[in-house]
């Protein structure tokens, strides 16, 4: 029997082998569709501010404000010369506009001096009751431009960072004016009532020295299963998402090649021979799981190796190696079982290429391949639900995302094992109802 | 004409066969009966919608018959299904075949699923190739061979595992004369080496040439059965064609 059923799986991969247009199908398809729509997703993270920006520092200053915000800013790529040259006010706009760079952050000439006289200005005079009175000059300004493109929540996320930053430095340079104003204005009070004894008032300089570094500090992660923080990035979402998207198309190949075999009579030639037809369909499904395994590799091997010579993130496959198996079997017995009951209901190869790929586009669709489920409308959440391929991607995502294993996906594998049995079990009464 | 029925044990026996499909008033066969002789090749005539395709369908266990009993060298269809089809071999009306493959791989497969494997079936792949004529053209995809080329794989893939007893539904038809011609003689070779034969054609010269007896049969019945000479000679006709017409009418069958 197994030798039956080997000979069943190597005539089934020779044929998909010569098929060109299958191959295109199965293989191209994904493998174009995961490179593209990762680096569209990319660009659209970008600007959601997901990823690393970039931002150009126009520092006309030269003080202590634009060292401080080359220091604190060091999460983002901050630019301060291109080609040598630092960048002017003119070229970082035209940079920005033009979608190169995400922002950029332009401190005038003088800031820092204007920043620190407002300071010693309003110590002053809070010391001396005259809140609200200034330095006298124009309050210092820090421009922050943004690519119009560029969505709220990185302008925001950016204002904020920026402002931080700014606050840290306003407070120590008020202490510092307190250190050194305090002492002074001490020295006056006390010389204006001590009479005669005025000149030997002395209030030494007072030197406070506080450290920056935090008292209380917020520390941000991503919720995974293991305690491992791999960054949701388009590759970790795109790659097994296409892949599932390959796998699931191989329902039209399989159902084409079953509507073939009972057209061209081969099934009947195959029902005259001692062997079952049960062990056939076990050698055509072997032979379309192991493409699905070819598939997932091909798609996997692109996210590791190409995606990042594109500039993307690389794939991080992680090191549940049982629980990715299992969940490529899974899907793959997914996909066969539909191609299977697809092959069976449909009388025409036409029939099942045109319903089998609307409705796998479909499944993609509602599964979150194309965009997240999160992101979904709350009534297209509640549908998601039913679609194999959104099972086997949340599978998918428990893994390289949230860090599980094969407990974590042990539901979505069951879901995927049982639409398989109920497909096949589906072909199987209808089959057995059309044969006289 | 080929054969000697007489003195010889029954190959196959089938009796009483009622077959309704689903959904159709009128039976496919109608209370068909024939035994065939061990060795013989029995033609089975008849004009389209006659059942010879059902009759033949039900004999190969690939179809269940409504009523009725079928007997392969004394087995009962029912149930010993397994043993009889190590015995049979089928050559479909259709080229059942996998056209992207070639020739030699079509045959090493369906050998393989007949229980074939090594060096006993590379040998037995051979050996049928050059049995049809085609160990030239083993290697070229069956997609690209003529339809005789694709009707004499399909009759090696039939006979592969050496049956007792080869089902041949019009296993000539659309062919050129050169490829029927040869694929007639083969049969006879076949025939002498033992294998008994249930042949189906529209061709009545072929039948008188190949057969040894011939049914003609009409709306799902047996009309007649017996010896291509003795039947012509008994009902005093010029052929096996006139009989035909005699029997079935000139009438078309749509």
């Amino acid at each position: 029997m197994f030798g039956k059923l080997l000979a069943t799986l190597r005539k089934d991969i020779l044929l998909l082998w010569r098929d060109r247009a299958g191959l295109l199908l199965l293989f191209v398809m994904p493998a174009v569709l995961v490179v593209i729509i990762t680096l569209v997703q990319n660009n659209v993270y970008k600007l959601m501010g997901e990823t690393s920006a970039r931002i150009i520092l126009v520092d006309q200053d030269r003080d202590e404000l634009g060292r401080l915000l080359t220091e604190k800013l060091s999460g983002m790529e901050l630019v301060t010369t291109i080609d040598g040259a630092r960048v002017t006010r003119a070229e970082a706009v035209g940079l920005v506009a033009g979608g190169d760079y995400q922002a950029c952050i332009i401190i005038s000439e003088g800031t820092t001096a204007k920043f620190n006289a407002e300071v010693e200005a309003g110590v002053n005079a809070s010391l001396h009751e005259e809140v609200g009175k200034d330095g006298g000059g124009a309050v210092p300004e820090l421009e922050i431009l943004f690519d119009p493109t560029v969505m709220g929540g990185f302008r925001s996320s950016m204002r904020n960072g920026v402002a931080m930053v700014l606050l840290e430095y306003e407070v120590g340079a008020k202490i510092k004016a307190l250190g050194k104003l305090l002492p002074e204005f001490i020295e006056s009070e006390l010389k204006k009532s001590a009479g005669n004894f005025a000149e030997y008032v002395k209030v030494p300089p007072l030197s406070i020295n506080i450290s920056s570094e935090p008292v209380l500090t917020v520390r941000t992660g991503s919720a995974s299963l293991d305690g491992l923080a791999i960054i949701p990035t388009p590759t970790q979402h795109n790659v097994p998402a296409w892949a599932l998207f390959g796998m699931f198309f191989i329902v039209v190949p399989m159902a084409g090649s079953l509507i073939r075999e009972r057209q061209e009579e081969t099934l009947t030639r195959l029902r005259s021979m001692p062997v079952s037809y049960a062990v056939i369909l076990t050698g055509k499904v072997a032979a379309f799981v192991l493409v699905c395994f070819a598939q997932f590799t091909l798609i996997f091997l692109i996210g590791r190796f190409l995606l990042p010579f594109m500039g993307l993130e690389p794939f991080q496959l992680g090191t549940e190696w049982p629980a990715v198996v299992s969940v490529v079997i899974a899907a793959s017995l997914g996909a066969a079982g539909y191609g299977i009951l697809l092959g069976t209901v449909c009388r025409t190869y036409e029939q099942a290429s045109m319903f089998g790929s609307i409705s796998v586009v479909g499944a993609s669709a509602i599964g979150g391949v194309m965009v997240p489920v999160y992101a979904m409308p709350e009534i297209m959440q509640k549908i998601s639900v039913v679609s194999p391929i959104g099972w086997g991607l949340e599978a998918f995502l428990d893994i390289f995302v949230r860090g599980g294993g094969v407990n974590a996906v042990s539901g979505d594998l069951a879901l995927l094992l049982a639409f398989a049995l109920v497909n096949i079990f589906g072909a199987w009464l209808i089959f057995a109802r059309r044969t006289p | 004409m080929t054969g000697n029925s007489n003195d010889r044990s029954i190959a196959l026996q089938a009796s009483g066969l009622i077959k309704f499909y689903q959904g159709n008033d009128r039976p496919a066969l109608d209370g068909f009966n024939v035994e065939i002789s061990e060795g013989c090749i029995f033609g089975l005539l008849g004009p389209n919608g006659a059942g010879k395709t059902t009759a033949i369908s039900i004999m190969s266990a690939l179809l269940k018959a409504t009523e009725g009993m079928v007997k392969i060298f004394n087995l009962d269809i029912r149930d010993r299904t397994a043993e009889i089809k190590d015995m049979i071999g089928l050559v479909p009306q259709e080229i059942a075949l996998y056209r992207q493959l070639s020739g030699r791989e079509n045959l090493h497969y369906f050998g393989r699923l007949y229980g074939l494997r090594g060096r006993a079936l590379s040998d037995r792949v051979e050996e049928c190739l050059d049995f049809v004529g085609l160990l030239p053209k083993a290697e070229q995809r069956v997609e690209a061979y003529s339809g005789g080329m694709k009707r004499r794989v399909n009759l090696a893939v039939g006979i592969l595992h050496r049956p007792k007893l080869l089902f041949l539904d019009e296993p000539t038809v659309g062919i050129d004369a050169q490829s029927r011609d040869m694929i007639l003689a083969r049969l006879i070779d076949l025939n002498k080496q033992g294998t008994t034969m249930v042949y189906t054609t529209h061709y009545m010269e072929e039948a008188e040439r190949l057969c040894s007896d011939v049914a003609i049969m009409d709306g799902g019945q047996v009309l007649i059965q017996g010896s291509p000479t003795e039947l012509i000679k008994n009902g005093g006709h010029a052929d096996l064609q006139e009989m035909f017409f005699t029997l079935t009418g000139r009438t078309l069958r749509d």
